[in-house]
């Protein structure tokens, strides 16, 4: 403050306030970055199996808000801005990453309330293979690739993005550390009970071909080391002639005897695909709130669905 | 002593130009001290109570002082850019939050500010109408630019080309105006306010085109393989983003390496900070962190510097501007002379001829006075906006 030697009366007067002001509010560097109160925390998610790992570690200390509709994939879901604006307000907002909802990339949310669950394993996401990319201005700038998105069920990444919102809340309520910590190391462990049920099932025969019935058992082939293909089927849609052709293309190096649907599919699927010699199990992402059950519920479902692949 | 009054009334408005001269003097030696110093005080306010409520900031090495005028005033001198990259790095510590800044283009003479949303939490802006900012293309404006340009939500702003001539160039974005902040008192009463994306898309570094993996247009396919289509310049790129193109809007490349002009980090304690500064000394460092305080505290010296030197002067030609006032009115009396003793001898005693010369001259002085009062509430009245045209844009 030897700025105000230099001042005459008023402007020392004023000064000396402003100082004193300041000493007696304090610069609000320490005050600001919203500092967690007693009140549970609210958390938003873009996805169901965040919300359950979130609602699992904060048990009762958090009201956890995943908007939404159930009919609708979260992958592609869009927000209306009134939405957008619950999420802006939540403590903690929690990103699957990976260019999973798309949204994000066109909404504006406060990057200090964002937690990016996969950001950890960026080295380790899969680049869509096949996906057609645009460039425009100058040559060889601006080209496109597409990342596939369903981490969680490699269950080894769940596991991490399970960690990730574990530290994150431990920051937020370090009252609530052994308690958030207990929680975490029993979903951790529930997770990796699912990891391993999957690689003792997948050991028996792991160079089975298999086919998926969408692109999202990216990181799922990957871990469990599975040969897998997919198609782009939807399991309430019969497949149109010109799906068949290509299931028929890609069989023809690739014979594979089970396709792995995201959902029960329609009988008439089920029906010609075991024509053709291909039987149909489920194996759910529940990337949406199940019906009934919860998201590890679903998940054994899936590994007891996985074992007809794997006798 | 209203006959007098009435008389000096008279006797001053007779003589319009010596008396215009003597009020014009009066005003100007009384008004300009005092207003320099409202200004000098207004300036100190405004960029003093901004910087110590910004605890530092980082940006490309070079002028500390145009970084920090950019970055908290959002003055026109753009720094030179950083990349994204430079506020991830400081997430990654842990030790402060950091609010990435890109303060470079315009809209209707009105600066644009990208952001994060922790910018308005940070400053403790608050929405006044409509609400905040949620997807890309949209804006909120400062009170001041929404009054300047009667703005209101549901309305649009067009930002402004960078350059006149660069007809290649990205088009102006057409931006839907959201909300209206509360005033602030402050530079953000006069911005634009965009998150960070929209700042890129006005920069053409996202965009929003037909999808040409799909497109029936032939004539806009240089080339197309199985991995990839090639579009020409032909291709169209929306120059408004609304809920129907919204989807169509998209980055490519690597945001880490996106442009921004500086980066606001608020350190969770004092500890931290210090560790930050401590990151950000080495001579290979490509970045500087600055305290704005620091930087605006040296600017406030220099200024009063030559506020001091001002005083000086203005004491000087006060001085001389008294005594050839006091000189005036002892040649006016002399040249007056024949006039007095006239007044005297139709039977006016000493003391009415005194108080007849003390009205004029309180006169001049009441009216100088008034003037000098009348200016000095017209620059209080402006004095955010002067300060701003003298000291900060």
């Amino acid at each position: 403050m030897a700025r105000i030697t230099n001042v005459p009366g008023s402007t020392f007067l004023s000064g000396t306030l402003l100082f004193a002001v300041l000493i007696l509010f304090g610069v609000p560097e320490a005050t600001w970055a919203g500092d967690p109160d007693d009140e549970s925390l609210t958390l938003y998610a873009v996805n169901y199996p965040l919300k359950y790992f979130a609602q699992r570690i904060a048990g009762g200390h958090a009201n956890l808000v995943f908007p939404v509709p159930a009919d609708e994939d979260p992958a592609f879901w869009n927000p209306d801005p009134e939405t957008i604006a619950a999420f802006q307000k939540a403590d903690l907002i929690l990103l699957n990453g990976a260019g999973y909802a798309r949204w994000v990339d066109k909404a504006s949310l406060p990057r200090s309330k964002v937690l990016d669950t996969s950001a950890g394993f960026k080295e380790q996401y899969i680049k869509i293979k096949g996906a057609v990319t645009h460039s425009h201005g100058a040559e060889g700038k601006h080209a496109h690739e597409g990342v596939a998105f369903t981490t969680w069920i490699d269950f080894d990444l769940a596991g991490r993005q399970t960690r990730a919102i574990w530290e994150a809340l431990s920051r937020m309520r370090p009252d609530l550390q052994d308690e958030l910590q207990s929680n975490y190391v029993v979903l951790a462990k529930d997770l990796k009970e699912i990891d391993k049920a999957i690689r003792e099932i997948v050991s028996a025969n792991p160079t089975q071909p298999l086919i998926g019935s969408h692109p999202v058992y990216d990181y799922f082939a990957r871990r469990y080391g599975l040969t897998m293909r997919s198609v782009h089927w939807e399991p309430d849609e019969v497949p149109s002639d010109a799906q068949w052709a290509e299931l028929q293309g890609i069989l023809e190096s690739h014979l594979a005897k089970w396709m792995i649907w995201e959902g029960r599919p329609m009988q008439g699927s089920v029906d010609k695909l075991e024509a053709a010699g291909i039987k149909s199990l489920v194996f759910d992402p529940c990337a949406n709130v199940p019906d009934q059950g919860d998201f590890l519920g679903i998940m054994k479902q899936n590994v007891e669905n996985l074992k007809k692949a794997f006798p | 002593m209203i006959d007098s009054i009435y008389i000096a009334w008279k006797y001053v408005g007779f003589n319009k130009v010596r008396t215009a001269t003597l009020v014009a003097c009066i005003t100007l030696i009384s008004f300009l001290p005092v207003s320099l110093q409202l200004l000098l005080e207004e300036s100190e306010r405004q960029l003093l109570s901004r910087a110590v409520v910004t605890p530092l900031v980082i940006g490309a090495k070079g002028s500390s002082l145009d970084l920090v005028m950019n970055t908290l005033y959002f003055g026109d001198e753009v720094p030179e850019l950083i990349d994204m990259g430079a506020s991830d790095r400081i997430w990654d510590t842990g030790l402060a939050v950091p609010i990435p800044v890109y303060v470079r283009f315009q809209a209707r003479g009105q600066p644009i500010v990208g952001t994060s949303l922790d910018y308005f939490d940070f400053r403790g802006l608050k929405i006044r109408e409509g609400r905040m900012i949620a997807l890309l293309g949209e804006c909120v404006v400062g009170k001041k630019v929404a009054g300047r340009l009667d703005l209101k939500p549901g309305d649009s702003l067009v930002s402004s080309p960078e350059t006149l001539f660069d007809l290649a160039g990205v088009y102006p974005l057409k931006m839907k105006v959201v909300g209206v902040l509360e005033k602030s008192h402050t530079s953000d009463d006069l911005a634009v306010f965009v998150d960070l994306k929209t700042a890129w898309v006005i920069q053409g570094l996202g965009h929003g085109h037909e999808d040409v993996t799909k497109t029936k247009d032939t004539t806009v396919i240089l080339k197309r393989t199985d991995n990839n289509v090639a579009a020409s310049a032909k291709l169209f790129h929306y120059a408004e983003i609304t809920e129907e193109n919204l989807g169509s809007f998209h980055f490519h490349g690597d945001l880490s390496v996106y442009p921004i002009t500086a980066v606001i980090a608020v350190p969770h304690d004092t500890k931290s900070g210090t560790i930050l500064r401590g990151r950000y000394l080495s001579k290979e460092e490509a970045l500087q962190i600055v305290k704005p305080e620091e930087v605006i505290d040296g600017l406030l010296q220099n200024i009063f510097r030559i506020k001091n030197v001002l005083d000086a002067v203005i004491s000087v030609v006060a001085l001389a501007t008294i005594l050839a006032l006091i000189l005036v009115f002892a040649l006016s009396l002399r040249l007056r002379q024949r006039e007095i003793q006239t007044i005297f001898k139709i039977g006016c005693s000493r003391m009415t001829i005194a108080r007849l010369l003390t009205a004029e001259i309180a006169l001049i002085l009441l009216m100088g006075g008034a003037l000098c009062i009348a200016l000095v509430f017209l620059v209080d009245q402006f004095s955010n906006d002067l300060v701003r045209a003298l000291f900060i844009r």
